[in-house]
C-alpha cells in the first residue's frame, strides 16, 4: 500500500512537471519536499498526536506511525532519484563553490539573510544517509511505546538535519543546527533511561554553548567582510550571510600577498568556529556529553544522534572554518593531528573498560570521530575524501550498533556487559547481527567500515610518517574490546548459558519482526557500501578535488 | 509640524492617546450610573443628576470596566498601528510658550505601540485572572472583593498606560518625569493590589519604598542638570553637553539611577523580584516588559540624544565604562541569581535583569563608538538602537506570554513554586508547549523571535566593534574595540541562561502534577486568546521580522542620533 502510494506520488510529480529532464530544473526539490515536509508534516501529526485522553492517543498510535513512515520514504524517494537522475539530469560534476539544485529566495532582506539551498559531494551523501537512516530508525523503533509522538519526532529531527546540510547560507545554517537539538532534547526527555533528565539538560546545554561561541564567529566573520552591493548584501548593513559569496571573496582574498585578514584575526574565527563543531563531533576534551545522552537517550534518538548528528560537526568544519580560512588549517593541523589522536586513543582506551553495552559503543563512536580529524588534518584529497567516507560509513554502521543495543536493552532489560553468557542459544538472531555489526565497526575488510579507516591510513604517512603506528594500535584495541565484549556475550555460559538476572528466570525471548527489518537493511547496505564504496565515494573524490584546487589552489599540500 | 497645546491640530494628532483618556474618565463615570437626582438648593426641583444613588442594572455589572478598559486599548493601539505600519508617518511638535513638550514621531509611536500592547494583553488576560462574578446568588467574600475592585483595577491600568505613552512622547526631561511617576505611582498599586494575601502587600510596599528612592535621586540629578544647564528640552541639553563641567557628569550619574530602577539595572534590581513575585501575573508581565522599556526610553534620551560626544569628534562617551561595567554586572548576575531560584516567577524576574544587562550592552557600544574614524556613525547607532528597540518589542510576545501561561496556572491557586508547572504539558499540551516555546525564545533559540532580537542586539556590538576596518587593509585582532568582548560576556550569559529555561520546560514534560492540580486547566477564554497572540507573534517575528525591524530603523531614525 505504501510503495503504491509512493509511486502514485513520484509519477504524479513527474506528470505535473515536465520540465523535469532539463539540468537545470525549476522545480525546488529541495526546500519543500526535503527540508519543509518533513517538518511541517511532523508538526502536523504532533497536533494530532497530543490527544488528553489515553485511549484517544493509543487509537491514533498505528495510523500515525504509519503515516509517518510513509511521509518519511518520500524524501528518501527523492533523494535517490536525484542521484540516479531519475527525476532530473543533476549535474554532479561540480567545480569548487558549485552546487546543484540550488535555489534562493529572500528571507531577511534587511540584514542580508536568504532562504539560499543547495546540494554538492559534500552534502548530498549526507543528505542521502539522513533520509535513508529516518525509516530504517522508524521501522527499527516500531514498537516504541508512545509512538504517536516519538515518530513524528524523528521525523522533525529528519527534516532539520536535512537543513542542516543543505543550508548554504550561515543564518540558515544556524537555524537548522539549534533545530535539530529540539526534538532530540524531547527524545531523550520523554523516552530516554532513568538519568534522562540529567542526561537531557547536558545534551541541550553543552552542545548550546559551543553553538553560541560559533554564533559570535560567524557574527564578527560576517561584519568582517567588505561591504557589496548585491542582492545576498543587506540593504542595512550591507553585508551579506550568504555561504557562497563568502567563499568566493575567501578565494578572491586568499591569494598571493592579497590576504584580507590579519593572521591571528584568522586563527581566532577559526578556532571560534571550531569550538562548536569539535563539541558536536565530539572531540575529546569536549565530548563528555556524548556517553550520558547516549545512555539515556532511546533507541532511536541514539541511532539519530550517532548516525547523523554527530556528522554535522565534521560537515560543518569542511563546509565553514576550512573553506574560509585555508591558512588557519595549516597553523593548526598540528593541534588537530593531536586532538584526533587523542579521541582516537582515549576513546579506545575508555571502551576497553566500559561494562555498559551502549556506554562502549558510545565512546567507541569517539574514536571514529578522531579518525575523521586525522583526515582532515593529513591535508591530503584522500584524507579529505577518506573523511567524508567515513562520515558515510559510520553513518550507516553506528545505527546498526545502537539497534543491537537497543534490542539488547529491549529484549534483555540490563546493558551490562557481563549480566549474560550464551546469548547465541536463545537469541541467534540478535547474535548475528551483534556480531555484524561489531565486526564492521572494527573495520573488517569489505565491510563498509574498513575503506575508510585505511584511506585515512594512507593520507597519514605521508605528512607524519611512522607516527602512523599509533593509530595503527589503536585499531587494534578496537578489535579487542569489540571482540572481548562480543566474547562475553554470546558465547560461554557452557551448554545452558547463563541468562541475565534482570529477566528473572524468564527465557530471553529473539528480537522482533521490526527489528530484523531494520538491521536486516542497514546490515545489507553496510556490505553493499564495503564491496563497492565507489557508489558514493566517486562523488566524494569529485568534491574533494575540486576543493583542494579551490581552496588550498593545488592538488594537496 | 508644530502646534500649540490643545489646538485643533493637537487633538488630531493624539486622537489615541485622548481616546485613553477619555476611557479612563469612562470608567470612572459609568459604573457610578444611577438614578440620584440633585435638588436645586432651596427650591423644590430634582434635576435628575446620574451619578450615585442606585446603580443601574446594566451599567453597575462589575464586568463593564474590563471590557471597557479592554476596547479603549484596542482602539487606540489599532490607531496608533494603522497610522505607523506604512512609514509615512507625520512627526508633530507641541510647544508650550516657546518650549517643546511633547513630540510623535516614529520613536514615539513605535515605544506607545509597545506599551497599548502589553497593557490590552494584560487587561484581556485580567478579565480571566480578576473575573467580575456576574452571576445571580450568594457570592462568597472573595468574590464580592473581586466585584467591588473591578474598576480600581482597570483604572491604574490605564493610568499606567497614559504615563507611559507620555514618557515616549515627552521632549523635555520634566516632562518625562512626571509622566514616569504617573505609570510608576499607578505600578505601586497595582503591584499591591492582593493586599489581602502576605506576598502581595510586602511587595506593594518594597516596590514602593524602593521606586520612591529611585525616583528621589532621579530628580535631584534633574534639578542638577537643571543647575547646569539651566532648561531640560533634550535640544538643550543635548547642544550644550560638549560644555559640561563635572556637575553634569554627576547629575548624569544620577539620573542614570533614577532609570536603572525602571530597567531593572543590576545594583537596583533587588525590589524587582520581590514586587514580581508577589503581583498577580499580568501586572508582573507588564512590569518586565512596559515598565522596563519606559526605563530603557529614558536611558536612551539621556545617553544617546543628550550625553553623547558630537559627531566625528574623537573620543568615547563619559559614561562608557560605567555602562560596560553595568551591563556586564547586570546580565552576570541576573542570570546566575535565577539559576537558582525555585520560584518561576522571580526566576523570570531575574532573567528579566539579565536581559536589561543584554540591552544596556548595546547601549554601551553606541557610547564607545570611534566617530572619527567611520563615514557615518548614525548608521551604527541606528542598527543598534534599532535592536533594542526590536528586543524590547518581542519581550512583550514571549516574556508576557510565559507570564499570562502563569497567570493561567494562578487561576487554580498559586504559581509561585516550581512544581505548579509540574505536568503542564500532560495536562494542556498546547499551553505546555506554547509555554516551552516562551522559554526557549527567552533563551535565544532560532528560529523564534528571541533568537532574532539577541542576534541583533550582539550583531549591533559587533558591528560598533569593528566598524569599516575592512578599509584599511589587513585586520588583526587587536584591531577591534574592546566592546566586541560585550558580545562574547552575553553569549556566555546566554548559555547560562538555557539552565534554566530548560528546567521549565523539563519539570513541564516530565514531573507528575502536584496534588490538587490533577484536573484539566481553568479555561479563561480570553487569557487563552492573549496567549496565543504572544504564540504567534513569538514564533512570526522570528520567522519574518522585516517589517518589524523596518519600523524599528524608523524609530531609530526619528532620533537624530548622527
Amino acid at each position: 500500500m505504501l510503495v503504491g502510494g509512493l509511486l502514485i506520488i513520484v509519477a504524479g510529480l513527474m506528470a505535473f512537471f515536465p520540465s523535469m529532464s532539463e539540468s537545470d530544473s525549476a522545480v525546488d526539490w529541495i526546500s519543500i519536499p526535503l527540508v519543509g515536509f518533513p517538518i511541517i508534516v511532523s508538526c502536523i501529526l504532533l497536533a494530532f498526536a497530543s490527544q488528553e485522553t489515553r485511549e484517544r492517543k493509543e487509537l491514533l498510535a498505528v495510523p500515525i506511525r504509519l503515516f509517518t513512515l510513509a511521509a518519511s520514504l518520500i524524501p528518501l524517494a527523492i533523494s535517490t532519484a536525484l542521484f540516479f537522475d531519475w527525476l532530473i539530469m543533476v549535474d554532479w560534476d561540480l567545480m569548487y563553490n558549485e552546487y546543484a539544485l540550488e535555489k534562493e529566495y529572500v528571507w531577511i532582506e534587511t540584514i542580508g539573510v536568504s532562504w539560499h539551498v543547495g546540494m554538492d559531494g559534500l552534502s548530498f551523501p549526507m543528505v542521502w544517509l539522513t533520509t535513508f537512516l529516518i525509516p530504517v530508525t522508524i521501522i527499527t523503533t516500531w514498537n516504541e511505546k508512545d509512538g504517536a509522538t516519538y515518530h513524528p519526532l524523528l521525523l522533525m529531527m529528519g527534516g532539520a538535519l536535512i537543513g542542516v546540510f543543505v543550508a548554504l547560507d550561515l543564518f540558515l545554517f544556524y537555524v537548522f543546527w539549534e533545530l535539530t537539538l529540539i526534538p532530540m532534547f524531547f527524545l531523550i526527555l520523554k523516552w530516554g533511561g532513568k538519568d534522562r533528565r540529567y542526561a537531557a539538560q547536558k545534551f541541550f546545554i553543552y552542545t548550546f554553548c559551543a553553538s553560541v561561541i560559533m554564533l559570535l564567529g560567524l557574527i564578527t566573520l560576517y561584519f568582517l567582510q567588505p561591504e557589496g552591493n548585491g542582492s545576498q548584501y543587506g540593504t542595512l548593513t550591507g553585508r551579506t550571510f550568504d555561504m557562497t559569496v563568502l567563499f568566493a571573496n575567501a578565494t578572491a582574498y586568499n591569494v598571493g600577498d592579497n590576504v584580507f585578514l590579519g593572521e591571528d584575526m584568522q586563527n581566532i574565527l577559526f578556532a571560534m568556529l571550531m569550538i562548536g563543531f569539535l563539541v558536536k563531533l565530539p572531540a575529546v576534551p569536549f565530548h563528555t556529553w556524548l556517553p550520558d545522552a547516549h545512555v539515556q537517550a532511546p533507541t532511536g534518538g541514539s541511532m539519530l544522534l550517532a548516525g547523523v548528528m554527530l556528522k554535522m560537526g565534521a560537515y560543518g568544519m569542511l563546509r565553514i572554518p576550512i573553506a574560509i580560512f585555508p591558512d588557519a588549517v595549516i597553523y593548526y593541523q598540528d593541534v588537530i593531528m593531536a586532538i584526533g589522536l587523542i579521541s582516537l586513543v582515549w576513546g579506545a582506551v575508555v571502551c576497553l573498560g566500559q561494562t555498559n553495552l551502549k556506554r562502549m559503543v558510545a565512546y567507541s563512536s569517539v574514536s571514529h570521530m578522531g579518525v575523521i580529524l586525522l583526515g582532515i588534518a593529513s591535508m591530503q584529497p584522500i584524507g579529505y575524501a577518506a573523511a567524508l567516507f567515513m562520515m558515510f560509513a559510520h553513518g550507516i554502521i553506528s545505527p546498526m550498533l545502537f539497534a543491537v543495543c537497543g534490542a539488547f536493552k529491549h529484549h534483555y532489560h540490563s546493558m551490562e556487559i557481563g549480566s549474560m553468557r550464551g546469548m547465541a542459544k536463545w537469541s541467534p538472531y540478535l547474535s548475528v547481527y551483534m556480531m555484524f555489526a561489531w565486526m564492521a565497526s572494527l573495520g573488517l575488510p569489505l565491510l563498509a567500515g574498513f575503506v575508510a579507516e585505511l584511506m585515512v591510513l594512507i593520507a597519514y604517512w605521508p605528512e607524519y610518517g611512522w607516527w602512523i603506528l599509533l593509530p595503527g594500535f589503536v585499531l587494534a584495541i578496537t578489535a579487542a574490546y569489540y571482540l572481548w565484549s562480543m566474547q562475553r556475550t554470546i558465547f560461554e555460559g557452557g551448554d545452558e548459558g547463563q541468562p541475565p538476572e534482570s529477566l528473572n528466570g524468564e527465557t530471553p525471548p529473539d528480537i522482533t519482526l521490526p527489528e530484523n527489518i531494520g538491521m536486516i537493511i542497514l546490515a545489507i547496505f553496510t556490505v553493499i557500501f564495503g564491496i563497492f564504496p565507489f557508489i558514493a565515494l566517486g562523488m566524494m573524490d569529485q568534491w574533494t578535488v575540486a576543493f583542494f584546487e579551490g581552496v588550498f589552489n593545488s592538488g594537496g599540500i | 509640524m508644530t502646534t500649540e497645546v490643545f489646538s485643533t491640530e493637537f487633538w488630531t494628532a493624539f486622537a489615541p492617546e485622548s481616546i485613553l483618556v477619555v476611557g479612563l474618565l469612562l470608567i470612572f463615570i459609568i459604573p457610578n450610573l444611577g438614578n440620584s437626582k440633585f435638588r436645586i438648593p432651596l427650591t423644590k426641583v430634582h434635576v435628575p443628576w446620574f451619578l450615585g444613588g442606585r446603580r443601574f442594572k446594566l451599567t453597575g455589572s462589575p464586568a463593564i470596566p474590563g471590557m471597557l478598559a479592554t476596547a479603549t486599548l484596542f482602539t487606540a493601539l489599532g490607531m496608533m498601528i494603522i497610522e505607523t505600519i506604512d512609514g509615512n508617518m507625520d512627526t508633530t511638535t507641541v510647544t508650550s510658550g516657546g518650549i517643546v513638550i511633547l513630540q510623535i514621531d516614529n520613536f514615539s509611536r513605535y515605544f506607545e505601540i509597545l506599551f497599548l500592547s502589553a497593557a490590552l494583553l494584560a487587561s484581556m488576560a485580567s478579565l480571566d485572572r480578576i473575573p467580575a462574578h456576574t452571576f445571580q446568588g450568594k457570592k462568597s467574600l472573595e468574590e464580592m472583593y473581586d466585584n467591588r475592585r473591578q474598576a480600581d483595577f482597570y483604572i491604574l491600568m490605564l493610568t499606567t498606560a497614559v504615563g507611559m505613552c507620555m514618557v515616549a512622547l515627552a521632549q523635555d526631561l520634566f516632562v518625562l518625569f512626571v509622566g514616569l511617576e504617573l505609570a510608576s505611582l499607578a505600578t505601586y498599586v497595582l503591584v499591591g493590589f492582593h493586599k489581602e494575601s502576605k506576598a502581595g502587600a510586602e511587595s506593594g510596599v518594597k516596590y514602593f519604598i524602593v521606586g520612591s528612592v529611585a525616583s528621589g535621586v532621579g530628580l535631584y540629578g534633574l534639578s542638577l542638570l537643571y543647575l547646569e544647564f539651566g532648561s531640560l528640552q533634550l535640544t538643550t541639553l543635548a547642544a550644550n553637553w560638549a560644555d559640561a563641567s563635572i556637575l553634569g557628569t554627576i547629575a548624569l550619574g544620577l539620573v542614570l539611577v533614577g532609570f536603572g530602577f525602571k530597567v531593572s539595572a543590576a545594583p537596583f534590581h533587588f525590589a524587582a523580584p520581590d514586587a514580581y513575585a508577589g503581583a498577580n501575573s499580568p501586572v508582573a508581565g507588564v512590569l518586565a516588559t512596559a515598565s522596563k522599556a519606559m526605563g530603557m526610553i529614558g536611558l536612551i534620551r539621556v545617553l544617546l540624544v543628550i550625553a553623547l560626544p558630537e559627531a566625528n569628534s574623537e573620543g568615547s562617551a563619559v559614561w562608557l565604562y560605567a555602562l560596560a561595567i553595568l551591563s556586564v554586572v547586570t546580565m552576570t548576575w541576573g542570570n546566575i541569581a535565577a539559576l537558582g531560584s525555585k520560584n518561576p516567577k522571580r526566576m523570570l524576574a531575574y532573567s528579566s535583569v539579565a536581559h536589561a544587562g543584554y540591552m544596556m550592552a548595546a547601549l554601551t557600544a553606541v557610547g564607545a563608538w570611534r566617530w572619527g574614524e567611520i563615514e557615518a556613525p548614525g548608521d551604527y547607532a541606528e542598527a543598534i538602537v534599532a535592536a533594542v528597540l526590536f528586543h524590547l518589542f518581542v519581550l512583550v510576545a514571549f516574556k508576557l506570554g510565559a507570564f499570562l501561561v502563569l497567570g493561567l496556572l494562578e487561576m487554580e491557586g498559586g504559581a509561585s513554586r516550581l512544581s505548579a508547572l509540574a505536568g503542564l504539558a500532560r495536562r494542556d499540551p498546547l499551553i505546555g508547549t506554547a509555554m516551552f516555546i516562551f522559554m526557549l525564545a527567552l533563551a535565544g533559540v532560532p528560529p523564534l523571535a528571541g533568537f532574532m532580537s539577541k542576534f541583533l542586539v550582539i550583531a549591533g556590538i559587533v558591528s560598533a566593534s569593528i566598524g569599516e576596518l575592512w578599509m584599511n587593509g589587513t585586520v588583526s585582532f587587536s584591531d577591534i574595540h574592546w566592546i566586541w568582548w560585550l558580545a562574547l560576556a552575553m553569549f556566555l550569559n546566554s548559555a547560562i541562561s538555557v539552565f534554566y529555561y530548560l528546567r521549565i520546560g523539563v519539570v513541564m514534560f516530565l514531573d507528575v502534577p502536584e496534588e490538587g492540580r490533577r484536573k484539566p486547566l481553568p479555561y479563561g477564554a480570553s487569557i487563552r486568546m492573549a496567549i496565543w497572540v504572544c504564540l504567534v507573534a513569538t514564533v512570526i517575528l522570528g520567522l519574518s521580522g522585516d517589517t518589524l525591524i523596518d519600523m524599528c530603523y524608523r524609530a531609530a531614525e526619528s532620533l537624530n542620533l548622527s
